[in-house]
């Protein structure tokens, strides 16, 4: 057939004949500005307003049509030298999509809500984790991505539904689901340091996808059992076409920060923290540093704040860099002045490089892909990288015609170096630059002395007679010594047959693999101001899936057609991890191994979890005159995490759609519409080993063993929790399709939870394994297509996706009322109370007369004694985005707007930050004219806002001197509280694509592509000073708090995509 | 092709099959099953490094007591429990790791195979554990007032109700007099398991009346009665020298060191200077221990003690810091010592009770017995005794003062017993700094945890200690 084609194509040349003809719709009216292309060619023409064309068409050529708003059609003309087409008004509903399992159904015919991306929707930012991509572009998707390289990414589809389990939506690719960890540990989740190693979808190639389809509610993905209680997102990977095909992308990213989102610090007072030290003005150390018999001042370099001395370019002040012998400046004072470079210019401006090739090719007995995908990524911090090796390769072979054997392979390899350290924690720049720092250093003088040196010469001295780093290292030493560097190996595979018995029945049997290694090494250099260290975690992850599935496909009568699946998985997950860490720091400089450890290695962490689940399932899907759709599941799961009276669950489900539109023929202004019902039950099993009661053995104490009882209090009677699911929408497309809408509203009850329930210590346990609680989510989403604007050379598209959720914590099992979820530093705690949405932040509030804050007899604001007041909620109030596709010729310009409005967060930077004095807020003139930071006496200091006891307007003006006026020190938690919302434009790409009459002259060349990408252009919007409201610590259940937030990362890149 | 397609799918299910799921779910690295002894060694650690930690997010008991200040960060000197959850974090460690802990080591106890542990040996550590549960027990009512006691430890019951203090207290000294009827000195123990006496039966008697005498006098103000029947009864029993100490003796490689070490040295911090409250009265009376509590002063050549602005930003170089005997990984803790059973002596002669002896010898058996601890010799411990200002004939004040003074300095590195001492006998008179957020706490408020989880029960106990509040006094502490 191949062969033939080709054929056909090169006797073409000689043989052409003209032909006019006119395009129609259904209804026989001309569509306009129709393309019309010969397939296998590049060649064509385009029809007029009338939807008329005249051509040289070759003999035996298939025609293309195209037409905004219409099915694509392929046809091959007759003899006749006149020709109408009727084309099919475009439906988006038609279109075929991939549910669960991989079954492949016309969108018609799913009674539930999916929503479907192209794959080019997710690569064309040429961004390294296509899940961030998502952000924006699916209603009830909420996408929370954190600013740090290589970071994790939280994906939620309709709101936090388990308590203290998994939230996060599955990923499946082809019918098979794959991994999508994330192993950071409990600190760095909760902001007490450590790296973010972000999740394992990252691992995805997204040139290798085809398209997604997001399964959000639990109808759409009973099937999957246990693991799709959060959804699904779908992933079809590309297949090969017919010929052989290559395409190479070629694309380049220049990356930096958007200012809006980084700290901005007041230019009048330098490093101190008051009027506490030694010379007469209190600010500075008085010592006699030159020799001359006479006191010089000198900075307290020892401290990390800037309630200093007020800036006097007169004033001559030794300085860190006077005190280390190699600087220019070794020995001297310099002026008191602001830094000249501040943190700010700390930050790089990194390019990355992105390129891919895929071939692909195919014919009647099967096809093949094969694809490499290279990307290299640096950070906005120094010494940081990201490099991915992602290869692909996939076939299927027709054995005989009713037998197909497929096979995929996808290898993976993610090398990471130098990711930013999270949190509170001295290897995180921001969290120094953002909460203690003073505004004098000069960060590129800092630079300088690292690599003049190699040496930790640190701004943060002890004294000027000890030279040793203090709290905080030099920052570039933090970088360059006290790197990690990590590497994840990963094999995804699926072998298959298919076995065609009869034309309405196939068998298919499946196994897969997905296997990955990991290892992370993390480094503290001798010098640095935390004990040296040296610290390795290996894990490997295996997961095998075993499938057979017999699949229907009758037509039952002429009315009635079946669609039945019948089948079993078999899974076994095993996890192997180790921590081995260096004891007492490290003996020889600089190399980072276990047995360079000071004194006897400690036993490493071993952790081995397995799990199996077997699952039996049937789904059938009842078609009646394909407009009144039902469809039925089930599932029965056996879980090795339960105990074995409990250990076996099902899952049903029942779906009904109605294609009303089918019988409203006569209806012009409506061209489709459906409503669509459906209940589901799905479920969740037990963490792993959560049954039996363990000890913990310590290191041993001489001869003494020694052992403890484990914090959590484990219980042999768990039972499966389940999530209860109500969903109804309507899909409708009006004016032939030119506007289409999708609103879906659903109620979720997730009950019986597998919860580790903090308890109250005084049990003897931290939390106890029971089943209980209930939260529940009800949302409404709503998606919008249309093309406002339409004409042959210029096409306006918007695509708007709108989702709110609401959520609450029903019933935690009646002995607890709050289920503390995390506690972090600033005494504040994220938490599921009962009755409040899942995630409200507690903490210790200010006191209120009428309303207004409450001020003591001593100035300061009253603050509550007790911490768990709630003074904040996570939860965005709703979240959208607008998708602007503009077409002109052969132009495209499209943008994204993301939209979050509401949601809180607790600012742990603000926290400190403000208190040590760095914000602009801290310096300036108070109400009377004079130095916001002075002495009442003179009319400086400040009045806080609010009133006194008696409810009359406080008028006591404090002392400022010293920290602590702002910030944490007099403050409560909820000072720190701030909304989260934001505008964002996400994504905007310019894309040229060469025409194709240029394209015929640049054989073999098939087409060009050159885009301009830019990616987190512009923050519209947002309510958080200095920071990133979307950055957070980690993905996970813990939303909402910010700790050394690390800048956004603006980006533009070129691309360029060539097909042959 | 059928045949294979069938072959295939065969193969499939087999490979998935072959193990029972149920097997899948054992746990391989952790035992379900340890010997008591395990559990007693590794609370007793548990507990004396939480009490011996200087960490401000465990311990922040020697600034209260104001021996140390902190240099940048001073918000612990200045009482702001809250930032750093403190409350919280030694509640937890105390009721997880130390009383739930000797509580299974109980349970234990008696389960052991009495082919190889006689009853006698089953009677010694089940005693050992009791006495070791009601020191911790004590040191929780001590911190907090209330606090769930008869309803603890059970997670069947995950909001326990506080108990009253009074009552817990009443009720820990008569768990401790049944304790102390069992120890029989002719038994074996733990042995090895014990890290505080070896399993020495005859130390644990001397150990547990000591015990008895410190609760007895703690309670004196608020029921002199019960208070005096205690101490009048353990004295005799109770410390007669230092070679009777409670001293839990530290390894030299973590993570087994004294956790000091593990905060000062090892992670190369410089948080703490030595406090003016404590250096400046130890100058006046040219104190022999100050070169074993503090360093010298860097910043000149001679040997003098400066100590930090209590409460006030402090710039680390410029003064004294914990002395060189301290920093030391195998630095040994000390739970009660003899110096401290002799103040205690010295207290209940002049509170009426027969101890024996007058309350100068007492006292001066006390301050010799410090000085001698830390290094100091009975020549520095007499000429130091021998000043007006500190022998008890001529030293100024009450027996208060000169008890109060003396037994501060000498609980130098004990800093939760320091405080309470000074919240019972108000003397040296501590000032809160001037930036201070609250007056010096009387008492740690409930942990947010509490307040979040056992709200009904914690809303309770606040109301009936008069207030969660840090100045709220605890019923022992009257004056």
């Amino acid at each position: 057939m191949l062969t033939v084609l080709l054929l056909h194509a090169l006797l073409a040349v000689s043989q052409t004949r003209t032909i006019s003809g006119q395009i129609r719709d259904e209804k026989g009216n001309p569509v306009p500005f129709a393309s019309i292309r010969i397939k296998g060619q590049g060649s064509g023409t385009a029809a007029d307003a009338n939807g008329a064309f005249t051509m040289q068409l070759p003999a035996g050529a298939i025609l293309q049509v195209s037409a905004a708003g219409f099915d694509n059609l392929e046809t091959k003309p007759g003899p006749s030298p006149t020709l109408t087409i009727n084309l099919q008004a475009q439906n988006t509903m038609r279109e075929v999509v991939v549910t669960a399992l991989g079954i492949r159904r016309s969108k018609n015919s799913l009674p539930y809500s999916a929503q479907q991306v192209s794959g080019d929707d997710v690569s064309r930012t040429r961004g390294s984790n296509f899940v961030s991509s998502l952000s924006g572009k699916v209603a009830g998707l909420e996408i929370r991505q954190n600013n740090a390289l290589g970071a994790s990414t939280n994906v939620v589809l309709r709101g936090f539904k388990s308590l203290t389990g998994n939230n996060q939506a599955l990923f499946v690719i082809d019918g098979v689901p794959v991994d999508n960890s994330n192993n950071n540990t409990p600190n760095q989740v909760q902001g007490r340091g450590g790296y973010d190693y972000g999740n394992a979808a990252a691992d995805i190639n997204p040139d290798d996808i085809e398209s997604l389809n997001v399964l959000k509610g639990a109808a759409a993905t009973a099937l999957y059992g246990s693991r799709a209680s959060n959804g699904v997102v779908m992933i079809t990977t590309k297949k090969g076409g017919r010929g052989i095909g290559v395409t190479i992308n070629s694309g380049m990213t220049f990356g930096s920060i958007d200012k809006s989102t980084f700290a901005k610090y007041q230019s009048e007072y330098g490093g101190g923290y008051g009027q506490y030290y030694e010379d007469p003005s209190g600010f500075f150390l008085y010592r006699d540093i030159n020799g001359d018999g006479i006191k010089d001042l000198v900075d307290p370099t020892s401290e990390d704040a800037s309630y200093g001395g007020a800036f006097d370019a007169g004033k001559m002040v030794y300085q860190w860099d006077a005190f280390d012998p190699t600087s220019p400046n070794y020995g001297k004072p310099r002026p008191w002045v602001a830094a000249a470079n501040g943190p700010v210019t700390y930050f790089e401006s990194p390019a990355s490089n992105n390129n891919s090739i895929t071939i692909d090719g195919g014919s009647d007995k099967g096809w093949f892909k094969l694809g490499y995908t290279r990307t290299d990524e640096k950070g906005i911090l120094p010494n940081s990288e990201i490099k991915k090796d992602l290869v692909n390769f996939g076939s299927s072979y027709n054995l005989t015609s009713k037998l197909t054997a497929t096979a995929t392979i996808n290898f993976s390899k993610i090398n990471g170096l130098g990711r930013y350290g999270s949190g509170y924690d001295s290897k995180n720049p921001a969290n120094n630059f953002r909460q203690w720092w003073q505004v004098n250093n000069d960060v590129q003088e800092l630079k300088e002395a690292y690599f003049r040196t190699k040496k930790n010469v640190t701004w943060n001295w002890t004294d000027p007679t000890d030279l040793t780093p203090i709290y905080w290292d030099n920052p570039y030493w933090v970088r360059y010594e006290n790197y990690e560097t990590d590497s994840r190996s990963r094999y995804f595979g699926t072998v298959s047959l298919s076995y065609k018995i009869t034309d309405w029945l196939d068998v298919l049997g499946r196994a897969s693999l997905d296997s990955y290694d990991e290892i992370q090494e993390e480094r503290i250099a001798i010098g640095s101001t935390d004990v040296s260290k040296y610290n390795r975690f290996t894990r490997s992850f295996r997961e095998n899936n075993y499938d057979l599935l017999a699949n229907v496909n009758r037509n039952l009568s002429d009315h009635l057609n079946l669609k039945a699946l019948v089948g079993i998985n078999i899974r076994r997950t095993y996890i192997n991890s180790i921590t081995a860490s260096t004891n007492g720091g490290l003996s020889v400089p600089r190399i980072y191994s276990l047995s360079n450890t000071k004194s006897p290695l400690q036993a490493p962490n071993e952790d081995v979890s397995t799990l199996g689940v077997d699952g039996a399932f049937a789904s059938a899907s009842l078609a009646y005159n394909e407009y009144l759709f039902l469809d039925l599941t089930g599932r029965r799961d056996k879980s090795s995490s339960l105990p074995e009276q409990n250990n076996t669950y099902y899952y049903p489900s029942a779906s009904l759609g109605f294609l009303f539109s089918k019988l409203l023929i006569n209806t012009s202004w409506l061209s489709y519409g459906k409503v669509r019902v459906n209940y589901a039950q799905v479920g969740n099993s037990a963490p792993t080993r959560s049954l039996l009661d363990y000890y913990n053995i310590n290191t041993a104490f001489g001869d003494a063993a020694m052992t403890t009882t484990a914090l959590t209090k484990n219980n042999p009677d768990l039972r499966p929790e389940k999530t209860k699911s109500y969903e109804a929408g309507v899909e409708l497309a009006f004016l032939k399709n030119r506007i289409g809408l999708d609103v879906t509203y659903y109620s979720q009850q997730s009950i019986d939870q597998i919860i580790p329930a903090p308890v109250s210590n005084a049990t003897g346990y931290n939390a106890k394994f029971i089943n209980a609680g209930r939260i529940d989510n009800k949302g409404l989403e709503v998606s919008l297509n249309g093309s406002p604007f339409k004409t042959r050379d210029f096409s306006w598209t918007i695509a708007l996706n709108w989702s709110r959720n609401r959520n609450k914590v029903v019933d935690l099992g009646g002995e607890i009322n709050n289920l503390l979820l995390g506690s972090f530093q600033g005494g504040v705690s994220i938490n599921a109370a009962l009755s409040e949405p899942y995630g409200t932040i507690r903490g210790s509030d200010f006191i209120y007369t009428n309303g207004q804050r409450t001020v003591g007899s001593n100035g300061r604001y009253l603050i509550t004694a007790a911490s768990n007041n709630v003074i904040g909620n996570t939860n965005p109030d709703w979240i959208g985005g607008i998708y602007n596709t503009f077409k002109y010729k052969d132009i495209t310009l499209g943008f994204l707007i993301d939209v979050r409005q509401g949601g809180d967060l607790f600012s742990l930077d603000m926290y400190y930050g403000l208190a040590t004095g760095l914000y602009p807020e801290t310096a300036g003139l108070n109400d009377l004219g004079k130095p916001l930071r002075g002495v009442p006496a003179n009319g400086g200091g400040i009045i806080r806002p609010g009133v006194t006891a008696d409810g009359k307007v406080n008028t006591i003006r404090v002392n400022t001197v010293n920290y602590g006026a702002y910030g944490y020190r007099y403050s409560p938690a909820a000072a720190f509280i701030y909304d989260a919302s934001y505008v964002k434009l996400r994504e905007a790409t310019i894309t040229y694509s060469v025409p194709a009459q240029t394209m015929t002259r640049l054989a073999p060349l098939k087409g060009i592509d050159f885009s301009v990408i830019g990616r987190n252009l512009w923050i519209m919007h947002k309510n958080l000073p200095y920071a990133d409201p979307e950055d957070g610590v980690s993905a996970g259940n813990l939303q909402g708090y910010q700790v050394g937030a690390y800048p956004t990362t603006r980006s533009i890149g070129f691309n360029v995509k060539l097909r042959f | 092709m059928k045949k294979i397609f069938i072959l295939f799918s065969i193969a499939l299910l087999a490979a998935a099959c072959k193990k029972d799921i149920q097997t899948l779910n054992q746990e391989t690295k952790r035992p379900t099953e340890v010997t008591p002894g395990s559990l007693f060694a590794n609370a007793q650690k548990k507990l004396v490094d939480e009490l011996t930690s200087s960490s401000v997010n465990q311990n922040i008991f020697r600034l209260l007591a104001q021996y140390w200040t902190e240099t940048t960060y001073t918000d612990e000197s200045n009482y702001d429990l809250g930032t750093r959850n403190i409350p919280q974090n030694f509640w937890d460690t105390l009721f997880t790791r130390s009383v739930k802990n000797f509580a299974e080591a109980a349970r234990l106890i008696p389960l052991q195979d009495k082919t190889y542990v006689s009853a006698k040996t089953v009677q010694n550590e089940a005693a050992m554990t009791e006495i070791m549960s009601v020191y911790s027990f004590y040191v929780l009512v001590s911190v907090y007032g209330d606090i769930p006691y008869s309803k603890a430890l059970d997670i069947n019951n995950v909001t326990p109700v506080y108990d009253d203090d009074a009552a817990i207290y009443t009720n820990l000294l008569g768990r401790l007099d049944a304790a102390l009827g069992k120890l029989d000195a002719t038994g074996d123990s733990f042995d090895a398991s014990d890290l505080l006496f070896g399993g020495d039966i005859s130390k644990w008697i001397i150990f547990a009346n000591s015990l008895k005498m410190k609760m007895g006098m703690q309670l004196f103000d608020a029921d002199a009665t019960r208070a005096k029947a205690a101490v009048e009864a353990a004295s005799p029993r109770a410390m007669m020298s230092n070679e009777d100490n409670a001293s839990f003796s530290y390894q030299g490689a973590p993570p087994n060191t004294n956790p000091i070490w593990v905060d000062l040295v090892q992670s190369g911090r410089k948080d703490f200077v030595a406090a003016n409250t404590l250096v400046d009265v130890m100058n006046t009376y040219d104190d022999p221990r100050l070169k074993f509590y503090f360093t010298g002063d860097s910043t000149t050549t001679a040997t003098i003690y400066n100590g930090g602005l209590y409460g006030s930003s402090n710039n680390y170089a410029t003064y004294s810091k914990p002395g060189a005997k301290l920093l030391k990984q195998d630095f040994e803790a000390l739970l009660i010592d003899y110096a401290e059973i002799e103040f205690i002596r010295a207290e209940a002669v002049e509170r009426g009770m027969s101890v024996g002896g007058t309350a100068a010898l007492h006292y001066n058996n006390a301050v010799a017995a410090s000085i001698e601890y830390w290094g100091g010799t009975p020549t520095e411990a007499a000429s130091y005794l021998g000043q007006s200002t500190v022998a008890y004939a001529t030293a100024t004040g009450t027996y208060k003062q000169k008890i109060g003074t003396q037994k501060w300095i000498a609980l130098y590195n004990r800093g939760f017993d320091a405080w309470t001492e000074w919240r019972r006998l108000d003397y040296p008179q501590l000032v809160a700094p001037v930036d201070a957020l609250t007056a010096i706490p009387l008492r740690y408020p409930y942990p947010v945890q509490e307040q979040n989880l056992n709200t009904k029960n914690y809303n309770n106990a606040a109301t009936a200690i008069g207030g969660d509040l840090v100045t709220t006094r605890l019923f022992w502490d009257k004056f």
